[in-house]
Formats: C-alpha cells, sequence, structure tokens
C-alpha cells in the first residue's frame, strides 16, 4: 500500500519521473489497475482541495495534471485489457463568439484527473455542436464556459438549445469569469463552477459519483 | 505648440515648459489619508484634471473624484446608435476622464510583424510580432484562440529569441508621444505612460501552459525572461523622458490573477516577477511619476506586495473576483489608491436604483481616504445603454463631489 500513497503524492507534486517508476512498481507487485487509477485520481483531488483553499495555485495544478497525463498514457491500455472505462462522459466547450481557452482546458484537465472520459469541442463552439457531440458520446456532463460579459447571453441560447434537445438527462454545467450561480439559475443550468477544483465537485455530485 | 499655463497652476504648482512638466506643489505629506488638511490655499471648486489626479495621489483635498473608464467595442456601436458621437473619446469626453494616455508600450522580439495565415469570413489566423499564432475575430473585440507560439522551451529563448529581442529599436515613436503630450498638456490633463509588464508579456510570448509550468520548473529562465522584457520597457520610457516629456505617471498592465486568486502563488510572484515590478515603480519615482497597476481577477494575496513594490495605484479592482474597496479602503486605502470596482454586472441591469446603491457604496468607501478614482471594475458591457450610461454620470457627479 505504501507504493500507492507514493503514488498519490507523487502526482500532487507533479513528479512525472515518480509517477512512472511508481506505476511500474505496483505493477510489478500486481496491485490491480483499478487501485493504481484510484491512487491517482486521489493525488489530483488533493490538488484540487489546495487549489480551492489557495494552498496551491495553477502552476502546481498544470504540473499535477501534466504527471497524470503521464501516467494514464502508461496505464490506460491496462484499464482497457481490465475492461476498466471511465464510468461518466463530459463535453466541454467555449460557447459560440467566444475564442477563450484558459479556464476551460483547465477544467478539461481536472475533469480527466477525476476519471471522467472529456471530449474537449474547443473554442467557439455553437449550440448545435453541443447537441450533435453529447448526443454521440452519450454524455452524462455538458460543460460551457464564457469568459466574457458580451458571450454570456450566447450561453444562455446554448443552455436553451440543449434543453430543447433530448439528452437523456445530461447535466449542464457552466463557469467562467462573468458567471455566478445566479446567471446560471436565471438560464437554467444544473450547476455552476467558481473554479476548476469546484467543477470536479460539481459534476461528481450531479451524476451522483460524489 | 506650448500648452498655455494656466492661472491656476499658479497656486496649485508650476509649469516648466522647457522640460514639459508639471512640478507638483509640496504638499503636507503628514497628513493623514482620512482626514486630509486643508491646504493654505483655499481649494476652487473646479481643478484640472492633471491637479484632481495629483491631489488625489496626495490624499489632499480635492473637487470630485477623479474618472475614467473602458469600454468593450461593442459597447462603444451600440450607443454609436443610440446618440453617441465620436465613439470612445466621445464616451470619455462625456465622462470628463481626467487620465490621458501618451502612449502604449510592448516590447516585442519581432516588431510590427503581422503575418496573415489564413483567413474566412468572420476570423484571421495571424502569426504576430511576438511570434503567436492566433485566431482573431473580424469587426469585433473578444479573447483570440491561441493556436501556437514560437517561444515553446529555454532552449528556442535562448537559443535565438532572446538575442532577437535584445536587439530590437525603440518600441515607440517618441515624436508621436511629444504631440500627444502637448495635446494633453494644453487641456491640463493627468497624462501617462502605458504598457505591459513582464508576466503578461511572457505570457504572450510562450502561452499560459508553458509560461505557467515553467514558473514552477524552470524559474531562472521566466526571471530571465522577465528581466529582459523590463530592460526593454525601461530603456524605451527612458527615452520619452530623455526627449524632455514629463509624463505624470505610469500605468502598468499585467493581468495575473483569475477569479479566486492570483495564478500563481504570492511567494513566487515575489521570487519570479516581483522585482521587475519594483523596478518600474522605482523607475517611475525616480522620474517624478505614479505608478498605476492594472490587472483583473482576486489579488488580494498580494497587496501587500504591491505596496512594498512601492505601487501607488491598483485598478480596475474586480468586484466580481471578489474585490471590494469598502474592505480595502479602510486597511489599505493610506498606502495604496484604489481606481475602480464599481460592478458592471450591477450596470448591465440597466436599474438606476441598483447602479446608484453601488456607485454610492462604492464611493463612500473609496473618497473616505482621498485616494479613490471612479472606473468600472472591468470594461462596460453592451448590455449597458448610453442612456444608462449618462445617467450614471449624473450620479457621479451627484455623489462623487468633495465639495
Amino acid at each position: 500500500m505504501k507504493t500507492l500513497e507514493q503514488l498519490t503524492e507523487a502526482v500532487g507534486r507533479g513528479d512525472r519521473e515518480a509517477v512512472s517508476s511508481l506505476i511500474e512498481s505496483a505493477m510489478m507487485q500486481e496491485i490491480g489497475p483499478k487501485a493504481i487509477l484510484d491512487a491517482l485520481v486521489a493525488g489530483m483531488d488533493d490538488i484540487g482541495r489546495r487549489f480551492k483553499a489557495n494552498e496551491v495555485f495553477v502552476p502546481e495544478v498544470l504540473i499535477a495534471a501534466r504527471a497524470m497525463k503521464t501516467a494514464m498514457a502508461k496505464l490506460e491500455p491496462i484499464l482497457s485489457e481490465a475492461g476498466i472505462r471511465p464510468a461518466f462522459t463530459a463535453v466541454i466547450g467555449t460557447v459560440e463568439g467566444d475564442l477563450h481557452d484558459i479556464g476551460k482546458n483547465l477544467v478539461a484537465m481536472m475533469w480527466r484527473g477525476a476519471n471522467f472520459d472529456v471530449i474537449d469541442l474547443g473554442t467557439n463552439v455553437s449550440a448545435q455542436r453541443f447537441v450533435v457531440a453529447a448526443r454521440e458520446h452519450k454524455a452524462s456532463i455538458i460543460g460551457l464556459s464564457a469568459l466574457l460579459t458580451t458571450t454570456m447571453p450566447a450561453m444562455r441560447q446554448t443552455v436553451q438549445t440543449l434543453r430543447e434537445a433530448d439528452l437523456n438527462g445530461a447535466k449542464i454545467v457552466i463557469g467562467g469569469a462573468p458567471i455566478t450561480q445566479s446567471f446560471a439559475d436565471q438560464i437554467g443550468a444544473d450547476g455552476f463552477a467558481p473554479d476548476a477544483a469546484s467543477a470536479v465537485d460539481k459534476v461528481r455530485q450531479l451524476v451522483g459519483a460524489a | 505648440m506650448r500648452p498655455m499655463r494656466p492661472a491656476l497652476w499658479i497656486k496649485f504648482g508650476n509649469w516648466s515648459a522647457q522640460h514639459r512638466r508639471f512640478d507638483p506643489p509640496k504638499f503636507d505629506r503628514s497628513t493623514t489619508p482620512h482626514r486630509p488638511t486643508e491646504s493654505a490655499v483655499a481649494l476652487p471648486k473646479t481643478l484640472t484634471s492633471q491637479e484632481r489626479v495629483h491631489r488625489m495621489f496626495e490624499r489632499q483635498d480635492h473637487d470630485r473624484v477623479p474618472r475614467h473608464d473602458t469600454f468593450w467595442w461593442e459597447t462603444i456601436e451600440r450607443w454609436r446608435g443610440e446618440g453617441l458621437e465620436d465613439g470612445q473619446n466621445g464616451a470619455l469626453a462625456e465622462l470628463e476622464s481626467d487620465f490621458h494616455c501618451l502612449c502604449w508600450n510592448w516590447p516585442a522580439p519581432w516588431p510590427g510583424r503581422e503575418e496573415l495565415i489564413e483567413e474566412d469570413e468572420r476570423t484571421r489566423i495571424i502569426i504576430d510580432q511576438f511570434g503567436q499564432k492566433a485566431r482573431y475575430w473580424k469587426g469585433r473585440s473578444g479573447t483570440p484562440e491561441h493556436l501556437g507560439w514560437a517561444c515553446q522551451s529555454s532552449d528556442d529563448w535562448h537559443g535565438s529569441i532572446r538575442r532577437q529581442f535584445l536587439e530590437t529599436p525603440l518600441h515607440v515613436q517618441i515624436d508621436e508621444v511629444a504631440k500627444a503630450f502637448d495635446r494633453a498638456r494644453a487641456q491640463n490633463q493627468w497624462t501617462y505612460l502605458s504598457g505591459a509588464e513582464s508576466f503578461e508579456m511572457t505570457r504572450k510570448l510562450m502561452g499560459d501552459e508553458v509560461t505557467l509550468i515553467a514558473m514552477a520548473t524552470e524559474p531562472e529562465w521566466i526571471i530571465d525572461v522577465s528581466k529582459v522584457h523590463t530592460d526593454l520597457l525601461i530603456r524605451d520610457y527612458q527615452a520619452i523622458l530623455d526627449a524632455g516629456i514629463q509624463p505624470d505617471g505610469l500605468f502598468i498592465y499585467g493581468d495575473m490573477a483569475f477569479n479566486h486568486a492570483t495564478m500563481c502563488s504570492p511567494a513566487m510572484y515575489r521570487q519570479l516577477i516581483w522585482p521587475d515590478h519594483k523596478r518600474l515603480a522605482d523607475f517611475a519615482h525616480e522620474n517624478g511619476m505614479k505608478m498605476i497597476y492594472h490587472t483583473d481577477g482576486n489579488i488580494n494575496g498580494v497587496l501587500d506586495l504591491y505596496i512594498e513594490a512601492g505601487f501607488d495605484c491598483v485598478q480596475p479592482l474586480e468586484a466580481k473576483a471578489g474585490m471590494d474597496v469598502r474592505a480595502l479602503a479602510p486597511k489599505l486605502g493610506d498606502r495604496l489608491a484604489l481606481f475602480g470596482n464599481v460592478d458592471v454586472m450591477v450596470m448591465a441591469t440597466n436599474d438606476l436604483s441598483h447602479i446608484e446603491a453601488e456607485l454610492v457604496a462604492k464611493l463612500k468607501a473609496g473618497m473616505a481616504t482621498r485616494g479613490y478614482a471612479y472606473h468600472s471594475d472591468h470594461s462596460i458591457p453592451p448590455s449597458v445603454s448610453w442612456q444608462t450610461y449618462r445617467s450614471l454620470i449624473r450620479l457621479l457627479d451627484q455623489h462623487g463631489n468633495y465639495h
């Protein structure tokens, strides 16, 4: 078990080399891929908690996410072989008319770190593209981002279009610099997250994985 | 053409035409900010912009709160259809803005480069003077979509970009600055040199992800990029001063925060970027200028470091990111002038009773220190009508007056 604890810590401090060798060590000890995955996710959860508490900041989150990506590249073939797939799929993008990507990328990283399958549609995404992607990937979560006060109306329009489409109860989560819980309530979104770490908590709560 | 010498300045300072400079009067520096001492000379009913802002920085009595604002492009377009004449300049004139920019300076490794890579009906992809490939909207504002950067590693930087950068000529046109200065002085406006600081420039040069990861993993690289940029910035400003132009301030832009905190920790900021921020503040003070720093986002965690660096003022104090002049003014108002914080989301309701309540609350807190200037907490969005904005100006006349 010590290896898994070390793995959790190594992800949290963004140490890619240590993460890589600890995964190998865990596999040599015949620790199952699900347990290894859980240790990695615990590392990302810890960095998310510390980010929310202003104990760590964006650079530390990014290097942790980079270490997680290294780990998943190593682990995914084994997870796939064992038939272990993320339980939930999220589609994410920046709404039409807005080309910003920083916040959206951070949320996508954190969702991947929480073992969600994330389909990143990029920026300037039309409402219809969200609908098509959510259907195609059977998304449980649709994440909408907007940086500008000028693109908040597009977010409202996108939520309305998503509501009108039959998307099997997919939950809509919104965020971005000008977005508030009050705005989320006004436009009928299921959830609002003020930062990337909170976005993980919010989607877990919405899909019942908290 | 030399600016005229206004009679009021006999009371408040001395004009030196040769050096294009206004020497502020020697006020009693022992004045406490919350209980300003009346100057020996009775305060006139109306001050010039320059006098007003000088006195705001000195926490001396002045006639009204100094003003400035920023508008989205779409807002100005909307307002044109609602009766605004002369675009942004017309809006600032209606506001009676007190701050006049002489030049924008953002040193870049490939000055003037704008290489068109691809174009469609709505967007253009361009490689710019920073080597950044990005997609821009045509005919509207909005953050560009970043597609790639020339500098992606310390090897790229040390290989050629650093040398290329250092060999660039001045990034400002001195004759244009001189003309702008003379125009502003003719109207007795408070003038400033503007530009982007090193964190903003590093993100532009390398992108957010590479920059922020390098801050944690290759700090010496970031320190070097920051130093080179700041050296060039100061070189350019010094050339302006050497031409005999004497602005009143440096207004430096660098967004280093987001909704709930700064991008990096205060300790990392102190180690990597702060020394160059201090150099800019020192340069300003050594040359008789005040230092205003612009950053969006929540900067509560670094305000002490700003004061330690010598910043005189912070702007725009984004309300939706948790900045609140009501909390800041009593704690910091004697050391840091506060500029902004009027919530654009409240303005966007176009409900004058809500807007008045927001404005009065922020003005009351800021004016108690005498070190406050009006600005929205970001940029006025197009959901605010021209009629609403004009009403806000009238409310500023009513509530932002010290008489």
